[in-house]
């Protein structure tokens, strides 16, 4: 064989070796892992063509995870060392990646790119913020409000929801009369937390160094729930129940009050034939506070592609496919602009629903139980068995307070 | 000389045949102990040394000495989950007293036995996360079956939140757990009932002996491996009822029924406290070690001994 060709051979090999990487780096890749939204598939799908059309080039690999799942994996991922581009997280489970430096500070985007923040509600905005630092965009918004059963308060003499913590006990035992129950409450993720903010409890310091709630206040509210539950005016499934359970109570149409935040009123409709205009009232908590459980987008530290990632979840959460997105699923994205043309469909589609997404936006300054403290799920697990020991009388207020404080000024003496 | 010496240094046919098996067996050996190795003796000796740090995905490991061992002599839960994993593995003996009532009916003359059989073993092939989800709508106290045929017959006023108390709960998930497992003791105990000689009973009852004592002097001491079998696997299975608890009760109410297994995948997965988890998972791995050790002792010292011919 010839020199020249063994050399265009080794060339011709070496090209050919070698071509996997020249398209690989010519290809960028983008992941992007959801949580629980597998449902909308053909709307992201859309949203990626169009994303692309943007950035040629760019590939997208989208995964789902169910909500159990995802924050198991996205551990994993982190672990691992391969967490996705994008991520969406709910609640406050952000703050712990945010803080661990596991998540992109979005700041100098949005403060290169003013006119990106003022495309979103302030108050959500806000809520996803560190140390003074923005890691999310919002994806979906909601927080807590009173649903009530309009046909129970009636039959009970009652003209209207309660504006008071004391008028929400007192309606409640009035409407609680054999199965009949007088109000549930959501439990995850802070959600009952307004009942506490209500009446003026706080859980920490102001400097969020040490337990706040060990107070007379707090004891007589406690013994007060707790009094109300071994009654029957306070649903019992309010302290044990997660999500379907107290939702599924309240849409058989045996209780007064439902506190739960806006994402419940599609699964009770779904579940209650009794559900119209004339029969559920939805208005905010009394005091008008209320705990957010949103859904955002943030972006992992080490992605190789920040600028590419930011442009990414600035385009999921643009005015236009915000707008889809809060079409399709009938909820509120933090998107000023998309959220008003989803309320003004929502009103012709279904006015109910769009009277529950309403009060979303209103009292938005009044968020309570969002502490951004990067240990939140350990203080949630110190602090909520031992309100459940009270209202479920097991322990008596005092005991179960003092028995909270010592597990919360634990956690927060490990992590500070 | 030499050529003797050389015969003596020049290994034996017979050595060289056992050297070409040890071989040989070490080879089928090789890819499961390569798997024991990668899934069950690294993750155990990380867990270990995990224990005795401070580490998070997000962090790096920092050395804490025993810190995460003293957290856990102060840590409630973890005491309350031990004590529910306690009674969790004691149910475990009620199960297999309940299947060896039902093995010694169904292994009698009865008409349709075998599909007694089968409707008594159905529960053990299915995946753990359906029966928690069946007996979760049983227990329910609005469409649960069980508070309607208690309510219907008058024996209860209000509906039993049995899921949701912190008296019912424990025992409630422990009936779903022996339910499920009822099948699998029983075809243990039925093969084990199958392989006592009929003469020997035929003999005691030529002596005299009535029913128990047939049942004491000849069932139970020849069913011993069987019953051996059950408790342990009984107990293992109590271990590791993770998917059970979590879908029916989620540990709750409070922590009425919080296993240790439970609270170790929320420490590590919910709390992302792996190093305190871990410590938590050593603790447990002894636990069943130390049980597995008194089971075998007091089983003769023999169990999983290999009998040679």
């Amino acid at each position: 064989m010839k020199r020249r060709t063994v050399l265009q051979a080794g060339l011709a090999g070496a090209a050919t070796l070698a071509m996997p990487h020249v398209s690989r780096a010519q290809t960028r890749k983008l992941s992007y892992l959801t949580w629980n939204i597998a449902d909308q598939e053909q709307l992201f799908k859309e949203e990626f063509a169009d994303f692309r059309k943007a950035n040629p080039g760019v590939e997208i690999e989208w995964l789902d995870k169910k909500g159990t799942e995802l924050p198991a994996f996205y551990q994993t991922q982190l672990a691992a060392g391969t967490p996705p581009d994008v991520v969406d997280l709910q609640g406050a489970i952000w703050v712990e990646y945010a803080a661990n430096g596991a998540l992109l500070d979005l700041t100098p985007y949005l403060k290169k790119e003013p006119e990106v923040a003022k495309l979103y509600n302030a108050d959500y905005l806000a809520s996803w913020q560190y140390q003074g630092k923005n890691y999310m965009l919002p994806f979906y918004i909601a927080k807590t409000l009173l649903y009530y059963n309009k046909t129970l308060f009636k039959e009970a003499g009652l003209s209207g929801p309660p504006q008071s913590f004391d008028e929400l006990l007192g309606d409640a035992q009035k409407m609680a009369k054999g199965e009949k129950t007088g109000f549930l409450t959501l439990n995850f993720d802070w959600l009952y937390w307004p009942l506490f903010k209500m009446n003026g409890v706080e859980l920490l310091t102001p400097d969020m160094k040490k337990a706040a709630f060990n107070t007379p206040e707090a004891a007589a509210v406690l013994e007060r729930l707790a009094k109300a539950t071994d009654g029957g005016a306070i649903n019992k499934i309010s302290w044990t129940g997660r999500w379907v359970e107290p939702n599924g109570a309240f849409a058989g149409n045996t209780v007064g009050m439902l506190h739960a935040h806006s994402s419940s009123y599609f699964f009770v409709k779904g579940q209650g034939s009794w559900i119209n205009e004339s029969t559920l009232g939805v208005t905010q908590a009394p005091g008008y506070w209320a705990t957010p459980t949103n859904h955002g987008f943030g972006i992992s530290k080490n992605t190789k592609n920040p600028d590419l990632a930011w442009a990414f979840i600035k385009h999921v959460t643009s005015t236009q496919w915000a707008t889809r997105f809060s079409q399709s699923r009938k909820l509120l994205t933090g998107n000023v602009a998309a959220d008003r043309a989803g309320l003004e469909s929502l009103r012709k589609d279904d006015p109910l629903g769009a009277q529950v997404l309403q009060t979303q936006l209103e009292h938005t300054d009044k968020f309570t139980g969002n502490w951004p403290l990067p240990f939140d799920a350990q203080l949630k697990d110190a602090f909520y068995p031992e309100i459940q020991n009270a209202v479920l009388g097991r322990k008596t207020a005092k005991v179960a307070l003092t028995d909270a404080e010592r597990a919360v000024n634990r956690v927060l003496s490990r992590n500070i | 000389m030499a050529v003797a010496s050389a015969v003596a240094h020049r290994p034996s046919r017979l050595t060289r045949k056992r050297t070409r098996q040890a071989v040989l067996i070490w080879c089928f050996l090789a890819p499961s102990l390569a798997i024991f190795l990668l899934y069950r003796i690294i993750p155990l000796l990380w867990n270990v040394v995990l224990s005795f740090s401070y580490w998070s995905p997000l962090r790096a490991m920092r050395w804490a000495g025993l810190d995460q061992y003293e957290d856990m002599v102060h840590d409630d839960v973890f005491w309350q989950s031990l004590w529910n994993t306690l009674i969790f593995i004691a149910s475990a003996p009620v199960a297999i007293v309940i299947a060896l009532g039902l093995a010694l009916l169904v292994s009698s003359e009865i008409r349709g036995r075998d599909v007694y059989r089968t409707i008594i073993f159905i529960s053990y092939p299915l995946m753990t996360v359906a029966v928690a989800i069946i007996w979760r709508w049983l227990f329910d106290e609005r469409v649960g079956l069980i508070n309607y045929v208690a309510r219907s017959l008058h024996l209860v006023d209000q509906p039993i939140q049995f899921l949701n108390s912190f008296v019912w709960a424990l025992p409630s998930v422990i009936v779903a757990n022996i339910w499920q497992m009822l099948g699998f003791y029983m075809i243990v105990l039925l093969t084990g009932l199958q392989n006592i000689p009929p003469n020997l009973y035929e003999a005691a009852a030529i002596d005299g002996a009535n029913a128990w004592r047939r049942f004491r002097r000849i069932t139970l001491p020849l069913l011993k491996p069987s019953l051996f079998l059950c408790v342990v696997i009984g107990m293992l299975n109590s271990f590791t009822s993770f998917d059970l608890v979590y879908v029916m009760t989620g540990g709750g109410p409070g922590r009425a029924t919080e296993l240790l297994v439970t609270y170790i995948y929320k420490l590590g997965f919910s709390q992302t406290r792996f190093d305190y988890a871990s410590a938590v998972t050593i603790v447990f791995f002894l636990l069943l070690v130390s049980i597995a050790w008194m089971a075998n002792r007091l089983s003769g010292g023999e169990a999983g001994a290999v009998e040679r011919d």
